[in-house]
């Protein structure tokens, strides 16, 4: 297996929802127009409480200074494992699943946070940028670490200083926040780059005026839909999520979907902003999933996470966590 | 929406004259001569020869992006089509629809998980495998390869699950590839390796290059590069692969996968195409984004990995094919050499052929051969008799040489007749030398003249050097001979002007300046005007028109002559006489011109030659030697520095004369083989250079190596050998040292320490000669140690050397009176080994052995000697 560390130096921000304006010219920029910036990393992700966007250097820059926009301090890095593409075992376990137990859970145990996005292609784990010696010492034994500097992919010596890095408490992870599960089903999609622009009025609808100000009361009921909708460009690569109702108002044949027509339900993690020190809450729900062997996309945001996992294993996700719930208290 | 998209080419597999063009469709068309479809209306012309028509169009397939043409001959006309959404779609065009076509059409394969499908490929053998490279998905493999004659499978989708796919034909949905390989991974591009079908060729966008067995797809061996874009397996060597990213070409040997061969320099603008030439070896042709030329690399040259970090051989250059409109595609032609069609983006297509480059060579014997695509052309000098045209100066040399030409050392004007006898410039040459050596030995001969040893330089040094140093010039007025009256006319004399008309050949050496005997020499040849012109000017009316007369009786005699007597006979010296009026216009009507001169010499003021001395035409000593009598000390060197820069700049033969043998000499002749290329007469010519630094000049070496050489290329080694001996006896310092001794087994001395000069021959298989008498007694032991030589391998006596074996007087002994078998048995009696197995003997016996075996005749040795000495197995062409 091989662990690349991209070269991209990310920020991770948040724009309150009634400040969304200011940063439109932007994010439309960003998203839509990419020939019109350097920007090769970017991901904005709307949650009931904010947008989280995720974005290059040279992408920040579009960004206006404002007062509803707030980032945090660090720089990210993204790490994406390759398989090498060798096994051809069917069955794989997807996504987060996959490298829940061989990169999620070291680098709990390291106290090294994480922040997931999963996209339609891939699943980028970023890790700050000043943990990175602890997280190549701690990948460095399961993975080829390969690092890619100015678009060549070079092997990233791993510095052997062992020394003053603390030991692994190899201890049983309880999921320590509350978790809920919306009403509403998801698509994980992407689509053609080439048919981007015939959709773009609908995207920016999407993206920025279906947030009526009804649903912000609604956002705490459990069992109720809940606004999410999430949009990546990274490396020329679209990928989409949303809401089964949203998917609908797409024409026929824009959207990518798997053959079988997979939908996927959400769990969110959290009942109050997580911050971004906390290490270790994407394994405690990653590792009860990949024990049970479920797919599961992880999406976290400037103030939560969220889990989507197939529709049908629902029911099972939610008694895997809660065992797990139950035997951490 | 698909309409932004730039058209692509491709040509069937198959039918030599139907191609597609697919943007947002599938149009297919058919290439024929403009008469044949010329007919048909809405043909497009593609070229001055070809057009094509349009036979059928596809549009059942938007979201387009790849598309594979299948490589069987059945169905014909059946594409792969992949989808931006990673479907591919079986489709035809044009077809009767025939059962198995029918089959097949319309036949969707899905992957798992949509994204556009970058590329297809279809297995060269078992042609029911496509394979489809996709983009990345984060659970799903990038490259699914699809058995199109699988069926539906049902177990794959439930019915409710196809809801998004929106596909009510299912029948026809396969969604089971048959294998699957690189995971989380996009492929951007693949193809079979031809060399053993189950083995795969990808690019993954992760920055590698991988190929997989489908026998054991866990094991794949990989490199990572940039170059990821446009794998393409070389038709003509199937280990070699070319790649491309951004502006830049890898190309690859699969043999040693670690790192590209070499790659070709770099394009500005992203490359689009990439693409071998499938009818000519080692082609590849690229394009780049909006650009109107195509590059064309020919790598034929191009060394393999295993002959290392040699600088690729690669020839570069580009063509347009339809000049300013930019290309957008293009496809080779698969049968017919070098011929493409391209496609601008408005769909405008143009069919070109790429010509190949002509390579040329000269032999060394005049014929030229060239070679074009896969023609060979040879080009010979035809030999007929009649020669309308000059003949090639290598034919020439050729010639000259098997004549012996310059090698006539006591009569050196004989060399021109050696020559063929018909240049002008080479007869004015070799007389000239003739003259020089001649004058030369005189002045040898004359021992009390010892003071004069200064003038023999001065002799070589011709006659421009001569008249410089002329002093004591005595100026008089001869009279007309057979006349008392004086003429005008003033003639000048000194001892360097006789001497310098002695070089010119008017009057030999001696007291004696009587033209008479160059007169008679020249009425035996039959040069009568010329005669003529020099008995006049040498003031002698009477002998002119003696010769004249002599010339129109003699046979095939110009009759003419006589009146040109006549009009002799009435010369007078009265200035306003209608015989000078009538003479100084009418003598331009002349053609011959000598006889012109006559006229102008006659009709001239005195002192003013001019008309005399700028005849071209007439021969340059015979200026020189009229100028010699007539120009007073201030005209005569002006006169003769001009003529001179005139011969020089023209490479004229005849100003040696002027120059002599210096190093205005090896100037002129420098033009004069830059304008001829004859190095065999300027190597003759200089030899006989007075002093060393004649011949050390470099430009002089350079004729004398050059004609060496081409002897040697000719294979005319014995008149190679002749010319060294010639060689070694003008410039002692020529003669090449000794190069191999022998040495004795016992004591280490060499056994020849008396021979200073041995031939040197050949690289694998030397010769050591003992020159000497023709005595048979031989030394059998080494001179230092007295112990006995080796012995001969096939006679099994000991080697010996002639006892007085000393190269002084070897040297003139070697006469050519020697009989000729003596003279072989002396090369019999050389020294020869082999310097690979060390074993030999006597020349003579190793050569009659090796005309019959070709292992050595030592017994239990295998070495084939003979076979090792390359120039060993040539045979000379010229004899001896």
């Amino acid at each position: 297996m091989e662990l690349h560390i991209l070269e991209h130096s990310l920020k991770v921000a948040s724009i309150a929802k009634e400040g969304i304006q200011i940063c439109t010219h932007g994010l439309i920029k960003l998203a839509f127009l990419p020939s019109k910036t350097r920007c090769k990393f970017f991901s904005l992700t709307e949650t009931p409480e904010d947008y989280t966007i995720i974005v290059d250097e040279d992408g920040f820059k579009e960004l206006p200074q404002s007062e509803y926009l707030s980032v945090a301090d660090a720089t990210w890095l993204a790490l994406n494992v390759v398989s090498g593409g060798g096994s051809a075992a069917s069955s794989q376990p997807i996504g987060v699943t996959k490298i829940a137990k061989s990169v999620i859970a070291p680098l709990a145990d390291h106290n090294i946070s994480v922040f997931m996005l999963s996209t339609y292609q891939t699943d980028f784990i970023l890790v700050r940028e000043r943990d990175l010696p602890m997280v190549m010492h701690t990948l460095s034994s399961e993975f080829t670490l390969l690092r890619v500097v100015n678009g060549e992919t070079v092997a990233a010596n791993c510095s052997g200083v062992t020394n003053g890095f603390v030991k692994p408490k190899l201890v049983p992870r309880p999921i320590i926040h509350p978790l809920s599960s919306p009403s509403n089903m998801f698509c994980v999609t992407s689509l053609d780059p080439d048919t981007l622009p015939s959709v773009a009025t609908l995207l920016m609808d999407v993206m920025f005026y279906s947030g009526g100000g009804k649903e912000m009361g609604a956002q705490n009921e459990d069992s109720g839909h809940i606004r999410f909708f999430s949009f990546s460009l990274i490396e020329g690569y679209i990928s989409l999520v949303m809401d089964e109702q949203t998917t609908r108002r797409f024409p026929n044949n824009v959207l990518f979907t798997s053959a079988s027509g997979e939908l996927w339900k959400m769990v969110r993690i959290g009942g109050q902003p997580l911050g971004f020190d906390e290490c270790g809450i994407v394994a405690q729900i990653s590792e009860p999933l990949a024990t049970a062997d479920i797919p599961a996309y992880y999406i976290s945001t400037f103030k939560f996470d969220h889990a989507l996992v197939p529709e049908e294993n629902i029911q099972s996700v939610i008694g895997a966590l809660r065992t797990n719930e139950s035997t951490g208290q | 929406m698909m309409g932004s998209s730039k058209p692509d080419i491709l040509w069937s597999p198959h039918h030599a004259d139907r191609y597609v063009i697919c943007d947002s469709e599938l149009s297919l068309y058919r290439i024929g001569a403009v008469g044949t479809s010329e007919a048909k209306a809405g043909a497009l012309l593609l070229s001055e020869e070809t057009a094509a028509t349009l036979l059928a169009i596809n549009s059942d397939t938007p979201y387009m992006k790849c598309v594979a043409w299948y490589p069987k001959h059945e169905p014909e006309c059946l594409l792969a089509v992949g989808q931006a959404n990673g479907r591919v779609v079986l489709t035809s065009l044009g077809q009767s629809h025939n059962s198995k076509c029918k089959e097949l059409v319309g036949k969707e394969f899905v992957p798992k998980h949509a994204r556009q499908c970058n590329t297809l490929a279809w297995n060269p053998v078992d042609s029911n495998w496509l394979a489809a490279g996709l983009d990345k998905h984060r659970a799903d493999f990038s490259v699914l390869i699809w058995d199109i004659s699988s069926k539906y499978s049902p177990e794959a989708v439930p019915a409710e699950k196809l809801r998004l796919s929106g596909d009510a034909d299912s029948g026809m949905v396969v969604t089971k590839p048959l294998y699957e390989l690189g995971q989380n991974d996009a492929c951007l591009s693949l193809c079979w390796l031809p060399r053993d079908h189950q083995k795969l060729l990808l690019a993954g966008m992760h920055r590698n290059l991988a190929i997989f067995d489908l026998r054991n797809t866990s094991q794949k061996t990989f490199v990572n590069t940039k170059a990821i874009q446009g794998v393409t397996v070389d038709p003509y060597f199937q280990d070699r692969v070319a790649s491309f990213f951004e502006g830049q070409v890898a190309i690859w040997d699969l043999r040693r996968f670690e790192k590209p061969v070499f790659t070709l320099t770099e394009q500005p603008k992203p490359l689009t195409k990439v693409a071998w030439c499938p009818t000519r070896m080692g082609l590849l042709a690229t394009l780049t984004r909006d650009s109107n030329v195509i590059r064309l690399y020919d790598m034929q040259h191009a060394p393999t990995p295993i002959g290392d970090e040699t600088e690729p051989t690669i020839i570069e250059r580009g063509v347009q094919p339809c000049s300013e409109n930019v290309i957008s595609s293009f496809a080779w032609h698969p049968s017919t050499q070098n011929r493409m069609v391209v496609v601008s983006p408005n769909r405008a297509m143009s069919d070109f052929t790429v010509f190949e480059r002509i390579s040329l060579a000269w032999s060394s014997t005049t014929s030229l051969m060239w070679a074009c695509g896969r023609h060979l052309y040879e080009c010979t000098e035809e030999s007929t008799g009649g020669g309308a045209a000059e003949k090639d100066i290598a034919t020439k040399m050729r010639e000259r040489a098997q004549s012996r030409y310059g090698h006539d050392t006591v009569q050196l004007w004989r060399n021109h007749l050696l020559a063929g006898g018909t240049d002008p410039q080479l007869r004015s040459l070799w007389y000239t030398l003739h003259y020089i050596l001649h004058r030369l030995s005189q002045y040898t001969e004359d021992l009390e003249q010892r003071q004069q040893g200064s003038k023999q330089s001065l002799i070589y040094s011709g006659i421009k050097n001569i008249i410089k140093s002329s002093s004591g010039t005595t100026e008089s007025r001869r009279c007309w001979k057979g006349s008392d009256r004086p003429t005008d006319v003033a003639q000048y004399h000194s001892e360097e002007r006789s001497l310098a008309l002695q070089l010119c050949g008017w009057i030999s050496c001696g007291p004696d300046v009587d033209v008479e005997p160059f007169l008679k020499s020249l009425e035996q040849e039959g040069e009568w005007e010329r005669a003529a012109s020099v008995a006049l000017f040498n003031l002698d009316i009477r002998r002119a028109i003696q010769i004249l007369n002599k010339g129109a009786s003699a046979e095939k005699g110009d009759l003419n002559l006589n009146v040109v007597a006549m009009a002799l006979s009435g010369y007078t010296d009265e200035k306003t006489s209608l015989w000078r009026e009538m003479c100084s216009s009418l003598r331009l009507q002349l053609k011959k011109p000598y006889l012109c001169v006559m006229f102008a010499f006659l009709t001239s003021e005195p002192g003013s030659y001019d008309a005399v001395l700028y005849e071209s035409r007439v021969a340059v000593r015979d200026r020189v030697a009229f100028a010699c009598m007539f120009l007073n000390d201030n005209q005569l060197p002006r006169y003769i520095d001009k003529l001179t820069n005139e011969m020089k700049e023209v490479g004229n033969l005849e100003g040696i004369l002027l120059t002599g043998l210096t190093k205005d000499g090896v100037d002129l002749m420098e033009s004069y083989v830059d304008r001829t290329g004859d190095v065999q007469t300027a190597s003759f010519c200089m030899l006989r250079g007075s002093t060393p630094e004649v011949v050390k000049d470099p430009r002089v070496q350079c004729w004398i190596e050059n004609y060496r050489n081409l002897l040697d290329a000719w294979r005319f080694w014995h008149k190679r050998a002749e010319f060294d001996i010639h060689r070694s006896k003008l410039d002692p310092s020529s003669k090449p040292l000794a190069q191999v001794f022998v040495s004795c087994n016992f004591c280490g001395k060499s056994i020849s320490f008396s021979c200073s000069a041995m031939p040197h021959q050949g690289r694998g298989f030397s010769q050591y000669g003992v020159s000497g008498s023709p005595t048979k007694s031989k030394v059998t032991s080494c001179p230092g140690c007295r112990k006995p030589l080796p012995r001969c391998a096939l006679c099994l006596m000991n080697m010996g050397t002639p006892v007085s074996a000393c190269t002084g007087t070897g040297k003139s002994d070697e006469k050519v009176d020697l009989p000729r078998d003596k003279k072989l048995a002396q090369f019999n009696n050389w020294f020869t080994w082999c310097h690979n197995c060390r074993h030999g003997g006597h020349a003579g016996h190793m050569l009659s052995w090796f005309r019959d075996h070709s292992e050595c005749p030592v017994s239990a040795c295998t070495c084939k000697c003979m076979q090792l000495d390359t120039t060993g197995n040539l045979q000379p062409s010229d004899n001896v």
